[in-house]
């Protein structure tokens, strides 16, 4: 058995005590990483969670593994770095399927441009897959969005930027100079996959919620074919795009944050998170986060009569 | 871009609308008939308010004193005092309460009664607001009506109407909608009285219950709609200022007259909403 990798299993399992949320950070599903504490019980020849009670408990000799286990973890990681470092200096970066093409061409060319000897390989993956990567160590930093629950990783400064309302340019909306999301009622919406980016999903569908608009569906998808057909109706930044309306959102209700997240730092991981703030700004007029406005209600009598 | 098309919105739902909408920080305007004299009904009870305010701001009058409206102070109308049957005492500020929230006839002539129709129009002057006047007061409305059709409510004949003096602009309580969106931005500039009236002002107008007019073109929990309306046969205005999440104030002023004399026009009511989105969405572009 790879015992490095049971043991990066280990760790999770401990930090989350719960096997579905370890499944979920590490991108598995939750039974083979049961089998594979089990078979990691089996090697040590102990039991290292207390699984009979409602909420999974560290066994005693777990406890005492779990400080090795993430040492080993670190060692194996910092080893993997250093093979790295010398095999002519790669960055492996995830990045949202979804970004715009220009944002990620300004990323690669910003990085470059600061670091000239580090080959930058960009892949597109969804933020949970990202997590995953992450933690497994497959790509080097990613630019996630956020919100995200990911122990082990680190951030760089959250970024927002307010988003619209895509349109088929035939949408009777599509002649205002601003929409409301309670004006979509009646429209399916486009989102990016679920599964991809739980955390963006379960946020934006509140935020609609709250504002009077419950899609009667909700399609997965990074194309904006449904939108163009008419179909549905997507969030997203100012765009340009023939038969498609990019309309600003009344109230600016709903929000793309993002930031860079990494697990081991590196000066090319720095970099590039740096580079990255810039790009984003200036490419993707993406602004430093505020504090969220205050929702402000409407009293109108007929609210209470 | 180009100016939304009102008067066919006003055709389409059976009106002929005037309106003026402005964008109280920017002062970004845009109009049908702005300047055009028209009748005002119950808005008048807005000038009113403001005069109000501004005797209790000189101390003339006490905004918590107490006054008791019997039955000859009884004015006709559906709503307020109006509708009641037996004796009530309340303070002055309350009666402006019931006028602008339920545009009660009886609390807005009991007013009236104490701060005087001369000194409501020298204070219009005083802001150079010439052609918005008040003549009448709502008895007054109700008595000429009666005597102009030679009967009492309902006047559904196209000729009774045609005879109201209360429609004729001269003769009637008047404004044109220019000078009743400036009187809204004096409310909401804190110029119109002191500071404290101005905010007890804008609260009482943001209380006002009636939803099927401007409100109905904002039905969004996180827009304000603070306005006044107006009714009389064939006649159905509001005037309002319409806050955005994001600070934006707009002062609009509807004027409307139907075609039809049926009373119940709810698309006639609805498009005073829908003009004013769409004067709104023009000044937000």
């Amino acid at each position: 058995m790879d015992l490095v990798r049971h043991l990066r299993y280990f760790t999770v399992v401990a930090e989350e005590l719960h096997f579905g949320n370890a499944a979920i950070r590490l991108g598995m599903a939750q039974p083979p990483l049961s089998q594979r504490i089990k078979r990691l019980e089996e090697e040590l020849g102990v039991r290292l969670f207390d699984r009979s009670a409602r909420q999974v408990r560290l066994t005693e000799a777990g406890r005492l593994l779990v400080g090795e286990a993430r040492e080993i973890v670190a060692r194996a990681d910092r080893l993997r770095e250093l093979v790295r470092h010398g095999e002519g200096r790669t960055l492996k970066l995830g990045v949202p399927p979804d970004l715009a093409a220009a944002v990620i061409a300004a990323l690669v060319e910003g990085f470059r441009a600061n670091n000239p000897d580090v080959r930058l390989t960009p892949a597109e993956i969804w933020t949970a897959d990202q997590v995953a990567a992450l933690t497994e160590g497959a790509i080097d930093v990613g630019i996630v969005r956020h919100p995200i629950s990911a122990p082990g990783l680190r951030f760089g400064q959250v970024l927002v930027q307010p988003q619209g309302v895509l349109l088929a340019e035939g949408d009777p909306l599509a002649v205002a100079g601003e929409v409301h999301l309670a004006d979509l009622a009646g429209r399916e919406l486009l989102m990016p996959p679920k599964e991809g980016e739980p955390g963006l999903h379960a946020a934006t569908l509140a935020e609609c919620r709250r504002h009077g608009y419950v899609p009667a569906q909700v399609h997965q998808g990074a194309g904006l074919g449904l939108v163009l057909a008419g179909a549905a109706v997507a969030f997203g930044a100012r765009m340009d795009h023939p038969g498609i309306v990019w309309r600003p959102l009344l109230g600016s209700p709903i929000s793309s944050r993002v930031s860079t997240a990494w697990r081991v730092e590196t000066d090319a991981v720095a970099g590039f998170s740096a580079v990255a703030v810039r790009t984003l700004k200036e490419s993707a007029g993406m602004t430093d986060e505020a504090a969220a406005p205050v929702r402000h209600i409407s009293r109108r009598p007929g609210m209470l009569a | 871009m180009n100016e939304p098309d009102l008067a066919a919105l006003f055709g389409a739902a059976g009106v002929t609308g005037w309106l003026h909408a402005t964008d109280l920080r920017s002062g970004r305007e845009i109009g049908l008939g702005s300047d055009e004299p028209l009748p005002t009904a119950s808005m008048f009870k807005v000038p009113l308010m403001v005069e109000f305010c501004r005797q209790t701001d000189a101390g003339l009058l006490d905004p918590a004193s107490r006054v008791t409206v019997g039955a000859a102070d009884r004015v006709t109308g559906p709503t307020g005092l109006c509708a009641m049957l037996d004796d009530v005492t309340i303070s002055l500020r309350d009666l402006g309460h019931l006028m602008i929230t339920l545009s009660d006839n009886t609390a807005a002539d009991a007013l009236l009664a104490r701060v005087g129709r001369e000194e409501v129009n020298a204070m219009l002057d005083g802001f150079g607001l010439r052609e918005t006047r008040v003549r009448q007061s709502c008895r007054d409305i109700y008595e000429s009506m009666a005597e102009d059709a030679g009967h009492g409510w309902p006047y559904l004949d196209p000729e009774d109407v045609a005879r109201l003096r209360v429609l004729d602009p001269p003769r009637a309580n008047s404004a044109t909608p220019r000078e009743t969106t400036t009187l809204f931005g004096l409310i909401w500039r804190d110029q119109a009285a002191s500071a404290e009236s101005c905010a007890w002002m804008r609260n009482v107008l943001n209380l006002q219950v009636w939803p099927h007019r401007l409100a109905s073109g904002f039905p969004y929990d996180d827009v304000e709609v603070s306005g006044k309306t107006g009714t009389l046969p064939t006649l159905r205005n509001e005037a309002g200022v319409i806050e955005y999440p994001d600070g934006g104030q707009y002062a609009v002023a509807v004027f409307t007259r139907s075609v039809s004399t049926a009373l119940n026009q709810p698309r006639a009511d609805a498009v005073i909403g829908t003009a004013a989105r769409m004067a709104v969405d023009h000044l937000r572009r």
